[in-house]
């Protein structure tokens, strides 16, 4: 073998003069002299030294050179430019301020560009040096692969140790040791040190708003990235990570956590916002351009904790927070924090339970209001009691300002409502969550109200009555829409069935609804979002409507065949209402005994004999019913004649009045004129309950318009003993006068009403709880208590929330009925059916 | 003078000049090495690299070795060249000697890296 290579012109060689070649040659690459230089010529020589298995001294001699090399020349040349602006820096804390930012940032950059051309000529350099001692590389990594198995060419070996770094590999360390390890100055810092922190500096002035060499940078530490602790090269070894990278983040903590608390303080959360947000992307420009991309998420992380993890709360609470931010539709700044929120978090906390406290208090304050303007003029029904000369007048505006109370309510509740709809969808992106926290909220504010039921039932009453007069389908639709929006999250529908089931009788038998078509759409909505036996009971109160129409239809054909026909004969049409069905005690007097003798009212002739005909024919249609006759709610249709009504010529009027009026009213066709009757008189005379009677009264000879009687003496209350004639004088100029009856509007109820309509509300939710037990514990037979419960309250839920204590005494009065018994060998308390 | 020329010159140690494709003879790392102006050495200055250890003889086969590489590079069973079976063990050297591709790329990679 080795004549061969003699023949291939390899002379025994000397490794001392040949070394000697090559370093004269490496002291011209490193001086970029490499023109004058002949590769081949090195090469061959590196060539011959491996060959003659100087390998490792070769390995050894390169790295002597190069450490001497940066050692004495680099170092130098980068130690000179640590001029004192750097050395105040580097030294400790006060440096920043001791010498003005132009100074620093001068002195540093100087800095950084000559370590920048050092590694990079060093790059430069050891590549060129490593192309020429190619041969001794290549055999080192023939080496390598020798060792792993497979037996190359064992003569080449020039280096037994294996783990040997690459000379290139050898070279990085060299740089790293000899320059970035070596101290500034005798006693001084690393080098190292004093590049994280001129770096860091200049990350400072960038951030400050001056303007840096990011390049600069970016070189200096792409140099950090391409160098490791040690020269096995492991990847969470490098500089960067070990060196500057925990002090950025560190440094950059700091900063932000003092520039929130400056912001916080200073500024006011719009600007605050559009500022972190600024900030957030400003570093991660700032890793793409100057550091390194693999630290964005990690100072992503940072700034987000200084910024918003840390500050959110604070940021929220300010005076320009969340709640000046809705208080004045600020909605770009309610998206800002909607945005940096969701950055840190997806469930935002923070905006959540800011938006639900802000919820609520604007809720709080809607229910207030309601209180207080439906209590203003305190408790009307104690006034009443307190003494009778109070004008009536200014009771009806009280119940008025109720129901505008109660309207009022309803429509700032759907305001408040169709508010945060429009910052859900502007600002919050229709987020889920805060979708949920909102309707969670608004349910609350809806619930905490306990007149919520009656009032919402109110708003759909005022618009079946009048809102929907002048509207168009599609502003129908809408304002039903809003109702059913108000009910969805009603807790106790039952409560609202109640009072629905009132106002709607009510709307039926007096007329009062302005479309029939559109209550049978608001039922239908319900039946949707309710459910089918929420409205069960109200389609069969329209169905008692028909049927009495048809039935009205058949009474007056069976007059007609009976050929009864004669001109003073009195019309009727009447309505039988299922008893079950309808709230008939909602047209009750407040008085029980006032009950017992509305069956004995004393009608004239004309009308008893009507009233007896039909009562023959509905037995004969309907064998075993039996009719009761609401007079109380009916009306009546008559013709009046006042002599002096339309400028003093006679004119005939159609009166529309309630039937207790109309039997008021014929008592006077008998009479002269000037005949005047006494209360009561006219008491006995008819047999009316006292209170009916006199507001029968109040509207026929008070009320302007329907003055039809002259009262004596003339004051708005009415008296024992005041004395009613006929008014020859009434005028007007309608022809059809409505005789409206005082407070027969629809009205908030009165604190007496209301305690019976909770009574009664309870009982139904007595029985509904029962019915539920019973039947869960039919299907389970053995359940225990805490199961019960919680099935109970599932079940129920639709209708209303039970209260837990009423559960459990309806349990108690189950056992003693004996539908259920407790099982007294149970571990926890457990009840059985008792078939 | 330092511009890329299209052909280079290739001697030998007995002073025969192969004038050949450059993009062929950069098959050799070492050649290529040799060439590159981003060093500038002096090879690259004038496109011409002197091989003090191989003859004549043997690179006038090492430059048919390049050439038909080069052209046969992308096809699939292609014939081994044919050379002198004399001449086997010189061509072995001097393709070791010309050849030393592992670390070459490596080092290569890493310089590109590192400048960035």
């Amino acid at each position: 073998m080795a004549n061969q290579r003699q023949g291939l012109n390899v002379p025994d060689i000397d490794f001392e003069t040949t070394w000697g070649v090559l370093e004269k040659a490496f002291l011209e690459i490193h001086t970029k002299n490499a023109s004058a230089l002949s590769f081949e010529e090195l090469y061959r020589n590196a060539y011959k030294i491996v060959l003659k298995k100087k390998g490792e001294e070769l390995y050894n001699k390169v790295a002597e050179f190069e450490a001497r090399w940066l050692s004495s020349e680099v170092r130098m040349k980068i130690v000179a430019t640590i001029t004192p602006p750097l050395q105040l820096l580097t030294e400790g804390s006060g440096g920043r301020a001791l010498s003005s930012t132009a100074e620093r940032r001068t002195a540093g950059e100087n800095f950084l560009r000559t370590l920048k051309e050092s590694w990079e000529d060093h790059g430069v350099c050891m590549g060129m040096l490593t192309d020429v001692l190619m041969y001794m590389v290549s055999t080192q990594a023939q080496q390598h692969a020798a060792n792993d198995g497979t037996d190359l060419e064992k003569d080449r070996v020039y280096c037994t140790d294996h783990r040997q770094p690459s000379i290139f590999a050898k070279a990085m360390g060299l740089f790293r040791d000899q320059i970035l390890g070596s101290l500034d100055r005798p006693n001084g810092t690393q080098l190292a040190e004093s590049l994280t922190k001129v770096i860091l500096d200049q990350i400072q002035m960038d951030r400050d708003g001056e303007k840096i060499d990011q390049h600069l940078i970016k070189a200096n530490v792409y140099m950090l990235e391409g160098l490791y602790h040690s020269d096995q090269e492991v990847e969470e070894e490098k500089l960067y990570l070990q060196l500057f990278e925990p002090h950025f983040l560190s440094t950059s903590a700091a900063f932000y956590r003092e520039e929130g608390e400056r912001l916080l303080k200073e500024s006011d959360a719009g600007t605050y916002c559009k500022e972190a947000k600024r900030r957030i992307d400003e570093e991660s420009d700032r890793c793409r351009s100057t550091i390194s991309e693999s630290t964005t998420p990690k100072i992503q992380k940072v700034v987000e904790d200084e910024l918003i993890r840390h500050k959110m709360k604070g940021l929220i609470e300010m005076d320009s927070g969340v709640q000046y931010m809705i208080d004045n539709d600020k909605f770009h700044e309610l998206g800002l924090v909607f945005e940096l929120e969701s950055r840190v978090d997806a469930r935002k906390p923070e905006l959540t339970k800011a938006i639900v406290s802000i919820v609520q208090d604007m809720g709080a304050a809607i229910n207030k209001a309601a209180e207080t303007t439906s209590v203003a003029p305190p408790a009307p029904a104690g006034q009443d009691d307190a003494g009778e000369d109070k004008p009536k007048a200014g009771s009806t505006r009280q119940i008025n300002q109720q129901t505008a109370a109660a309207l009022k309510w309803v429509e700032d509740v759907l305001a408040l409502k169709e508010r945060f709809d429009v910052f859900w969808k502007t600002s919050f992106n229709s987020d889920q969550t805060i979708s949920t926290a909102l309707t969670r909220s608004i349910s609350e504010v809806i619930n905490a109200f306990n007149r919520s039921s009656e009032y919402i039932s109110l708003f759909i009453d005022e618009n079946m009555k009048k809102g929907i007069r002048d509207k168009s389908e599609a502003e129908i639709d809408a304002t039903l829409e809003q109702a059913i929006v108000t009910l969805r999250y009603l807790q106790d529908k039952d409560i609202f069935e109640t009072y629905y089931k009132k106002h709607l009788c009510k709307r039926l038998l007096l007329k009062k609804s302005q479309s029939i078509d559109v209550e049978k759409q608001m039922i239908s909505r319900m039946k949707i979002e309710l459910g089918n036996s929420f409205t069960l009971k109200l389609e069969a109160m329209f169905k008692d409507m028909t049927l009495s129409e048809e039935l009205t239809g058949g009474y007056r054909s069976h007059i007609a065949r009976l050929g009864q026909a004669d001109t003073k004969r009195v019309d009727l049409s009447i309505n039988v209402l299922t008893s079950m069905t309808w709230p008939l005690e909602a047209f009750r007097g407040a008085g029980e005994d006032e009950r017992e003798s509305r069956n004995n009212l004393l009608f004239p002739g004309s009308i008893e004999r009507i009233k007896t005909g039909f009562e023959r024919f509905y037995a004969e249609r309907y064998s075993g019913r039996k009719l009761t006759w609401q007079t109380n709610m009916g009306d009546a249709d008559m013709k009046a004649t006042f002599p002096r009504s339309r400028n003093g010529k006679p004119m005939t009027h159609d009166i529309n009045c309630s039937t207790y009026g109309m039997l008021i009213l014929l008592l006077f066709n008998d009479l002269p004129t000037t005949q005047s009757l006494t209360l009561e008189e006219i008491q006995a005379k008819t047999n009316i309950p006292l209170n009916d009677l006199k507001r029968n009264l109040q509207s026929l000879a008070v009320a302007p318009k329907t003055r039809f009687l002259v009262k004596e003496p003339m004051s708005r209350e009415i008296n024992p003993g005041d004395r009613f004639r006929y008014n020859e004088d009434f005028s007007s100029k309608i022809i059809k006068i409505k005789v409206g009856v005082v407070s027969a509007g629809n009205k908030v109820e009165g604190e007496k009403e209301r305690k019976e309509t909770e009574k009664k509300n309870n009982d139904s939710r007595g029985f509904a709880i029962e019915a539920a037990v019973v039947r869960i514990m039919k299907q389970r037979k053995e359940l225990s208590h805490a199961q019960l419960l919680t099935e109970t309250l599932t079940v129920l839920s639709g209708q209303f929330r039970p209260d837990v204590n009423m559960i459990k005494k309806r349990i108690e009065s189950l056992i003693e009925r004996e539908y259920l018994e407790r099982l007294e060998e149970a571990a926890v308390p457990s009840y059985r059916y008792l078939a | 003078m330092a511009s890329e020329t299209e052909y280079v010159t290739l001697v030998s140690s007995d002073d025969y000049s192969f004038v050949v494709l450059r993009s062929s003879a950069i098959k050799s790392p070492a050649i290529k090495r040799m060439l590159d102006p981003a060093y500038g050495f002096a090879e690259s200055k004038t496109n011409t690299c002197h091989f003090e250890n191989i003859n004549g003889l043997v690179l006038e086969k090492v430059c048919e070795y390049f050439y038909y590489y080069q052209k046969h590079k992308d096809s699939k069973d292609v014939a081994d060249m044919d050379f002198p079976i004399e001449l086997s063990l010189e061509l072995v050297m001097a393709a070791d000697y010309l050849d030393s591709t592992v670390p070459f790329e490596e080092n290569s990679k890493r310089r590109q890296d590192m400048l960035i």
